[in-house]
């Protein structure tokens, strides 16, 4: 134990460039993890296919841009995902509306695997590499401070920018509008929102939309790093201890949690993973969950669970 | 521009012409036929009430009105306009605010986000205004909130402002919940026993709120409730319902004294 803190007082520059390293990839969590808060919020639905659509969106896009420049790819990619939310408001929500959460959570279940296959149908199911234009070389940076600088990846720091403006823009966006105050109506009483003038598709096809593009630039940002292929739709799970740690309801709590997932399980892979044999990078996050759960159920943001009984 | 109407001397109450009109209307469930050819007229700017046993259809003649079951014969006119089907948001943007039975507030949020959210259908601005907080778009902010805040000080929930609604007891709950219906500036007000449940210090309250509303802003209201005392007291005219049926409507002197109704309903008087 004492020698991992030897270990960082001796290298504070690759103690850096770790933590860096865990934020990186915890911005990449994060990204993911919004598309589910911003259809649990709207709905109180666990969103099962945000991981399908993640992947269904990197498809559109990386095959888009193989006909067209790549703006006019993510545009048409973002029309496409809210063509996608309609088609689910209208064919899965507004036929179930008022049933319990298992029997939408069940819907979404189908949803995702429906994705999957559509997805590959149409857009082909080999490994796509997705360009950018985002030079992928790690950098040095920070010479002066730190002996040796840190090494950063430049695809990192350009997902990380990316992500920042998203957060911004959806805060601001549910924060301070009437549709974010609809929005937070309609999650926490469908009945009651509708009877001060909320009309409920609108509000579902704005959130699907939403989550759609948030999984389009999640996509994009994954794809960019591992290539579009089938286990993109897996990253979903990786998201599922962020918002147990942050709140199932919380924007902020998606964005944190995302954070302290990745750079706690660099730091534990790199500092105790030797000690007992390595792998901690993988079922770190979960562990850290579990815990959360015990002593936090409503995670770090999430809001109280209050019940007058 | 926002303005709520304040009174320098008692105003008179004037009951004016037929806001809405529910024409032979039936509703049934299945086999289970909740309503059979009720008809009856709401008029403008007077206290309505609807009463009857458990389970004569009360509640759901009122979620016809407000449009969230659909009857599948006959009519519902509002403001001259006839109308076989109507969701629920849409009835909101005409003016029909209500409470519900078993109160559904946001409970997670504060008493005054949950009025708040009765200002939705006002709330103008666009939102790329609003999520900048600039100009406009807070000007309107500050009015509406300006707004809730005079329905806080008329329900006298000053010190609850803040608290979450989950936390709050029963009373003030439904409180709340007229706070929130007032709000929408509502034509016709739409409660469903907003004095179930109260002790007689909280039902007087609400009384008063009831009368204060109606008298002072000129509100319609129809309401649902059990305790006789306070319908009688309150309503200008009163419909019975019995088994879906409507078997008496008129004034509560008119009401009381009908044998019907006696049968049904006060009959069983303790």
């Amino acid at each position: 134990m004492l020698s991992v803190f030897a270990q960082i007082y001796e290298q504070p520059g690759f103690f850096v460039e770790v933590v860096l390293g865990g934020l990186m990839a915890g911005v990449l969590y994060a990204l993911v993890a919004l598309g589910f808060v911003l259809i649990f919020k709207a709905s109180g639905v666990f969103n099962f296919a945000q991981g399908a659509m993640v992947l269904f969106a990197a498809l559109s896009l990386v095959r888009l841009m193989e006909v067209m420049p790549f703006w006019a790819a993510f545009l048409a990619s973002c029309a496409i995902m809210v063509a996608l939310a309609f088609a689910i408001e209208r064919l899965v929500l507004r036929p179930l509306v008022n049933q319990e959460g298992i029997v939408l959570f069940m819907a979404t279940l189908g949803i995702a695997f429906f994705l999957d296959g559509f997805g590959q149908t149409i857009w082909g199911s080999e490994v796509y590499t997705l360009e950018l234009g985002v030079p992928k070389d790690p950098v040095f940076i920070l010479e002066s401070v730190f002996e040796g600088g840190v090494l950063v990846n430049q695809l990192d720091i350009f997902a990380a920018v990316v992500a920042g403006a998203l957060v911004v823009v959806l805060a601001l966006f549910f924060q301070k509008t009437k549709i974010g105050l609809a929005l937070r109506a309609v999650a926490d009483d469908h009945q009651a929102a509708q009877s001060i003038g909320v009309p409920l598709n609108y509000i579902w096809l704005i959130v699907w939309s939403v989550a759609g593009i948030v999984a389009l630039v999640a996509g994009m940002v994954w794809g960019a790093k591992l290539g579009v292929q089938f286990s993109l739709a897996l990253v979903a799970l990786k998201a599922l201890p962020v918002l147990i740690l942050g709140g199932f309801t919380s924007v902020p709590g998606a964005i944190v949690g995302g954070l302290i997932i990745g750079v706690g399980e660099k730091i534990a892979e790199v500092y105790f993973g030797s000690q007992i044999g390595g792998g901690i990078e993988n079922w770190f996050a979960y562990v850290l969950a579990l815990v959360f759960l015990l002593f936090r159920p409503q995670g770090l943001f999430g809001e109280k669970i209050i019940e007058r009984v | 521009m926002i303005t709520m109407y304040v009174p320098t001397s008692a105003p008179e109450r004037t009951i004016g012409d037929v806001l809405l009109k529910v024409d032979d209307i039936s509703l049934s469930f299945g086999g289970v036929k909740a309503l059979s050819n009720v008809s009856f007229d709401i008029r403008q700017g007077e206290i309505r009430a609807i009463i009857g046993p458990n389970g004569a259809g009360k509640s759901s003649m009122l979620n016809c009105i407000n449009g969230f079951y659909h009857p599948q014969q006959g009519t519902i006119t509002y403001k001259g306009v006839v109308r076989r089907q109507m969701r629920p948001h849409e009835a909101a943007a005409q003016g029909i605010a209500r409470t519900f039975q078993n109160i559904a507030l946001f409970k997670g949020m504060s008493t005054l986000d949950n009025i708040m959210t009765g200002r939705l259908l006002k709330m103008k601005q666009n939102f790329f205004l609003q999520a900048l907080h600039w100009g406009p778009a807070q000007k309107e902010e500050i009015e509406h909130r300006e707004f809730v805040e005079r329905i806080i000080d008329f329900l006298e929930i000053q010190s609850i402002r803040k608290v979450p609604v989950g936390r709050l007891p029963y009373g003030l709950q439904k409180r709340v919940e007229l706070g929130r219906a007032l709000a929408a500036e509502p034509t016709l007000l739409l409660l469903d026993e907003p004095m179930a449940g109260m002790n007689v210090e909280e039902k007087e309250d609400m009384c008063r709120f009831i009368l204060d509303v109606n008298e002072e802003f000129g509100t319609t209201i129809a309401l649902i409730e059990h305790d006789m005392g306070v319908v009688m007291d309150i309503s200008d005219r009163v419909v019975v319902l019995d088994y879906g049926r409507k078997i008496a409507d008129g004034t509560p002197d008119e009401v009381r004294n009908d044998q019907r109704v006696i049968d049904a309903y006060l009959g069983v008087q303790h």
